[in-house]
């Protein structure tokens, strides 16, 4: 019995040390951060655990190859002319609420960053916004895409700047994308008359995130009276794998196209499951987070002729002023890590790029000024494409504005 | 798509659903039954036996469906160790223990698959992708056939090892009455280790299962399952095997009911929604005996 117990004693020391490794791993890079006095903190706040692990890691491991390339070029000058190195801290959300509040009360209190950048998962991000708001840190949010983030109004939000594209914004882009390009397109394939409406269904997952797609699409057919019919609206809960039945629902509705509101790790099953275990052979939309190495890897052949809303992507750009900037990005990414980064990777890429920019323009680290310069940003664009190739915040809710395509 | 065939369709599903949650619910009850242990890192078992099934298919492009086999055996293996060094010590000392020492092992077995596997998700393609059957208005692929009668076979094997072998035998008398099985001479310490051994195996089927039908899976995805599972046996009766097939057909066929016709977010809820209202009815569930 005595020798039971020491193994068992063993294997939950050994579980423990297990639990601790990555968090082991963010303290290494806390240590070295809070040690010096000569850097700028920027704590990052991504999913490197839980079901959002790959897009997190994307995002931790693209803020990495930022503060590289910032560091390389000197650093950010301050008021007095010196020049400070960026430190990176890491915060693990875990994928959840509870994971992003100790994550958010940790850099804040514990690590004393400067500023953050990063958050995935809308529903986790905003819950932890009242730590943000409560000690009034200026919060770059790169991933989070539902306008709560910035537009809720039960706290004070002033300090969190949203540099993604909103659920509503690119519902919007894509549901005008359908009236204007595909309605047209398969009623010519279909011979049917041009005013034929256009038969959308929706599976969305029900989050702020999913619902934010399903009122963005409603009210773009409402507002602008589209001639398009949602024929189907079918909800998930987040981290779902199996949609057989709400897909079963859709093909029963005869639907022209399937707009998913879905993470990459529920988008590729959907569209899987839809067209070899359903025999839903329509056209798929998907939302600009689904534009991820994995979820390739994983669509496979199921996914010849999907369509991605996007606005960067590991594999392809239009021609244009950000090409060559995200060419360079994902070489420098690749030279590091061995993959290439995803979309929001992209985001937290230029995120840490906008945190430095305003650290240098307030000439300081102090949090109101910061701030401040934030809401003054006018800066180049650098991987992402935006309205007037430049970042800037709106003054009303903090957006930036990007230029999106399909 | 006429009204019959989308529900015909829907059943179907739910057919599919219940084969996995029958796996592990049959598993997790066969250890209840003998032990009368609560082991709530059930799930994880499934997860590691995923994960095998996987890795062995990576490795090597077998058929995954004979790789559920060694998922099988090494779960047994890996069910023994565990119930040698961790439940058998805290056998009889309340169910506190054996519930904090199961929560132990979920974030064990996860941060273990996590360092070994990485916790991305991942997905496998059966090597019958893409192959579907007719039958009548519904052409269904051919992987779920094959799940479904790999359910069966397996089900039939273990009522036939239960019912017909000298082992078999002494796992029911255990089951039904420790002492007494004692006192006949059964070593129940053996039986202990065989019966978690077997329904960790039987875990690893419901893993193997879930990831040749195509969807995704992470060191996480035991967590939920477990808990239905623990719902499933609560439903049938504790330590009643007719009652989790019962019980595992009831939530798959409910849960994509629900889907269906309430909406995606109503498919965990319904499941414990028809629990309740079962234990109001019949507090040692629907073939729980007076133990139960």
């Amino acid at each position: 019995m005595k020798y039971s117990v020491l193994v068992i004693a063993v294997l939950l020391i050994a579980a423990a040390f297990i639990a601790g490794c990555t968090q082991q791993q963010a303290s290494t890079q806390q240590t070295a951060a809070a040690g010096s006095q000569d850097v700028i903190r920027v704590g990052v706040i991504a999913s490197l655990t839980g079901p959002a692990s790959n897009v997190g890691t994307n995002m931790w491991q693209s803020a990495q190859v930022a503060a590289e390339k910032i560091n390389a070029d000197g650093g950010v000058t301050l008021k007095d002319g010196t020049k400070k190195q960026i430190k990176l801290i890491v915060g693990d959300d875990e994928s959840t609420q509870a994971g992003g509040q100790k994550a958010a009360t940790k850099l804040i209190t514990d690590d004393k960053v400067d500023i953050l950048v990063g958050g995935y998962s809308s529903a986790v991000t905003s819950a932890y916004e009242q730590t943000i708001a409560e000690y009034k840190i200026p919060y770059i949010v790169t991933g989070a895409s539902s306008p709560i983030i910035t537009h809720r109004t039960d706290i004070d939000t002033s300090y969190i700047f949203h540099h993604c594209p909103t659920t509503d914004t690119y519902g919007q882009y894509t549901t005008q994308f359908i009236d204007q390009v595909i309605r047209p397109a398969v009623n010519k394939k279909l011979g049917a008359a041009s005013d034929r409406p256009f038969r959308l269904a929706l599976l969305y997952q029900d989050t702020a995130f999913g619902k934010g797609i399903q009122t963005a699409v409603n009210d773009t057919i409402t507002k602008n009276k589209l001639n398009i019919v949602l024929v189907s609206q079918q909800s998930f809960k987040m981290g779902e794998s199996d949609f057989r039945t709400q897909l079963t629902a859709i093909k029963a509705t005869n639907p022209d196209a399937l707009y998913l509101g879905a993470f990459p790790n529920e988008g590729a099953p959907a569209i899987t499951q839809a067209r070899r275990d359903i025999g839903l052979n329509t056209i798929f939309l998907s939302a600009e987070n689904n534009d991820n190495a994995q979820f390739y890897k994983d669509v496979g052949q199921y996914g010849e002729g999907a369509i991605i809303e996007s606005r960067f992507s590991p594999y392809t750009a239009p021609a244009g002023a950000v090409a060559s900037a995200q060419d360079a990005f994902k070489q420098a990414y690749f030279a590091k890590f061995g993959t290439y980064p995803d979309m929001m990777g992209a985001s937290t890429y230029d995120g840490v790029f906008i945190a430095a920019k305003a650290i240098g323009n307030a000439g300081t680290t102090d949090k109101a000024t910061v701030r401040q310069a934030l809401v003054d940003l006018k800066m180049p664009q650098a991987v992402e494409a935006m309205k007037d190739q430049t970042i800037s915040f709106s003054p009303d809710f903090r957006d930036s504005g990007f230029d999106l395509w399909m | 798509m006429d009204n019959l065939s989308v529900f015909l369709q829907i059943l179907f599903w739910g057919l599919y659903a219940g084969c996995i949650y029958i796996l592990l619910a049959t598993g997790l009850n066969l250890i209840f039954g003998v032990m009368k242990v609560v082991n709530f890192a059930h799930g994880e078992f499934l997860m590691i036996g995923a994960y095998i099934t996987a890795t062995v298919f990576f490795l090597t492009g077998f058929n995954p469906y004979v790789i559920l086999l060694l998922s099988m055996v090494a779960l047994v293996g890996i069910g023994a160790v565990v119930e040698r060094l961790c439940f058998r010590p805290i056998l009889g000392t309340g169910k506190l223990n054996e519930i904090f020492l199961s929560i132990g092992l979920i974030y064990i077995f996860q941060n273990g698959a996590a360092m070994i596997w990485g916790d991305a998700w991942q997905s496998v393609k059966s090597p019958y992708d893409g192959i579907t059957i007719p039958i009548g208005s519904l052409s269904v692929p051919l992987d779920y056939i094959i799940i479904m009668v790999v359910t069966a076979v397996i089900l039939s094997g273990l009522y036939l090892f239960l019912k017909k072998t000298t082992l078999g035998m002494q796992m029911r008398a255990t089951s039904q009455n420790r002492k007494g099985a004692m006192l006949v001479g059964i070593n129940v310490e053996r039986i202990d280790i065989i019966s978690f051994g077997l329904g960790c195996a039987l875990a690893a089927a419901a893993g193997t299962l879930w990831v040749v039908s195509g969807q995704v899976f992470n060191p996480y995805m035991g967590s939920i399952p477990a808990v239905k599972a623990f719902a499933i046996i609560i439903l049938g009766g504790l330590g009643s095997i007719p009652g989790a097939i019962i019980g595992g057909l009831l939530m798959g066929l409910a849960e994509n009911g629900a889907a269906f016709l309430l909406g995606g977010i109503w498919k965990d809820a319904v499941s414990f929604i028809i629990l309740i209202v079962v234990l109001i009815f019949r507090p040692t569930g629907l073939f729980g005996g007076k133990e139960g």
